[in-house]
């Protein structure tokens, strides 16, 4: 299964594209697309700490724009938002 | 009476007169026009701009829900909303988000202009990228969204 990773906000430093890539084996769920994240800054980006507080901390959104928790399975491949926190306004 | 949106300053500006013609009804005894605007101070760092960027589908949706909302919680079913947030780079003074709001009476014009900035600053997926004078720039901390 390949799920696309739009950035949003802060997360957008973790790349110079918009979009991350990552590929799953079986049923996974958001608490492994966590991880996978983490292991992406482990290995690209020095385990940056700042980085991965913005994982830690982030919400995750479906292509429904619906906000999704942790036990969320991911079945098919689809694009899912990383929501850093947030202060705009 | 609702109008949302996300204005993408690459392709177009934010434009104050549209609100006041939204929400302008006789109908309505009072109107309040909220404009968020880009200060030059930030944490005692001198500030140039700042980067906006957002979630669009979600913004929208929040900002429909608060409005939603207020019907209940604050017990305001006649009214007139206009809610406009940019996304990309604003200058200094420069407009980032315009709410503009028409209720029969003034004290619910100021209870839900007021309303709707703080749940927006709460609840809204849009983030900040200060620019400083000194060239450096960062994203600004925020708070962690609700998954419920």
């Amino acid at each position: 299964m390949k799920i696309q990773l739009e950035l949003f906000g802060a997360s957008k430093d973790f790349s110079k594209n918009d979009v991350l890539e990552f590929n799953f084996n079986e049923k996974s769920s958001i608490k492994d697309l966590r991880k996978q994240i983490i292991n992406y800054i482990d290995k690209n980006l020095e385990g940056n700490k700042n980085f991965k507080k913005i994982v830690e901390t982030s919400a995750f959104c479906s292509e429904d724009n619906n906000i999704i928790s942790d036990n969320y399975k991911i079945t098919k491949d689809q694009k899912i938002s990383i929501i850093p926190p947030i202060g705009g306004g | 009476m609702l109008h949302t949106k996300i204005i993408d300053l690459s392709k177009e500006k934010i434009k104050p007169e549209n609100a006041e013609e939204f929400i302008a009804s006789s109908k309505f005894g009072a109107s309040i026009v909220f404009y968020g605007t880009v200060r030059e101070n930030n944490e005692n760092k001198k500030v140039n701009g700042i980067t906006y960027d957002s979630h669009d589908q979600l913004v929208i949706k929040s900002f429909e829900e608060i409005y939603n909302e207020a019907d209940k919680k604050l017990n305001i079913k006649d009214k007139s909303v206009f809610i406009e947030h940019v996304k990309g780079y604003v200058g200094l003074g420069e407009i980032s988000i315009i709410i503009a709001v028409a209720c029969p009476h003034r004290s619910e014009a100021y209870d839900l202009s007021r309303y709707i900035i703080e749940e927006i600053k709460k609840r809204s997926p849009i983030w900040k990228k200060e620019h400083y004078e000194n060239k450096e720039s960062e994203w600004l901390k925020g708070n962690p969204i609700q998954t419920n």
